[in-house]
């Protein structure tokens, strides 16, 4: 009797599961950064995202992935076929199963609210700090503000 | 990883500061006063003390 009941429990978890598990043809971004948040579980047509294991775009189906975040543009592609450009400083990305996808960032801001002008000057200024650097530590932390701000010139211009 | 900051001993939380901090330097004029409010963290501590939170430490971080 009680194994009955337990297979019937089983059976009915199994098919919830599957149910869960299916793939859904819309994808909702919520993307937030500890300043703004920009999306709640939005539908979206494309993100694209800068990772340390390279560039990728995301669209609805998309295989499950974790990612680490590299400074740089993400794109977002709404359902109109709008783009909208915005700078992250780093975070994570997550595309779950159910084609829900999780940007967090530490920092990010509307392309537009990057001030070019400014990006240049941080660029000189950290390129001069790298050259003049003493110890490795100095060096390398140099070296990750020069990268953010070539990457902040580069989305800017 | 083969980054070289990884191998100078900076993690990736390190990382990600000085990024954020780098990005809220380059904002317009307007956006970066408030920007640069988030650049330091504040941790505040009330030490408890027979269940209830110990006054003196409470006053003086206040």
């Amino acid at each position: 009797m009680s194994f009955v009941k337990n297979a019937r429990f089983l059976a009915a978890r199994g098919a919830r599961l599957a149910q869960s598990r299916a793939y859904s043809d819309e994808m909702k971004l919520t993307f937030a950064a500890a300043n703004q948040t920009f999306y709640d579980a939005a539908v979206v047509r494309q993100i694209d995202v800068p990772s340390f294991s390279g560039a990728f775009g995301i669209l609805a189906k998309h295989v499950p992935t974790l990612a680490v975040l590299k400074p740089g543009v993400v794109q977002v592609v709404d359902n109109d076929g709008k783009t909208t450009k915005y700078f992250v400083s780093s975070g994570s990305v997550t595309v779950n199963e159910d084609s829900s996808v999780q940007v967090l960032a530490e920092e990010a801001h509307n392309v537009a609210d990057i001030d070019v002008a400014e990006a240049r000057q941080l660029l000189s200024k950290y390129q001069s700090q790298l050259s003049s650097a003493g110890d490795d530590k100095a060096k390398a932390e140099a070296a990750i503000a020069v990268e953010v701000a070539e990457a902040l010139v580069k989305a800017a211009e | 990883m083969t980054n070289a900051w990884r191998a100078a001993g900076i993690t990736y939380i390190q990382y990600s500061n000085i990024a954020a901090r780098v990005l809220r330097e380059a904002l317009r004029t307007e956006l970066r006063t408030d920007a640069a409010k988030r650049n330091a963290s504040h941790v505040k501590f009330t030490p408890w003390a027979n269940g209830r939170p110990a006054p003196r430490q409470a006053q003086s971080e206040s």
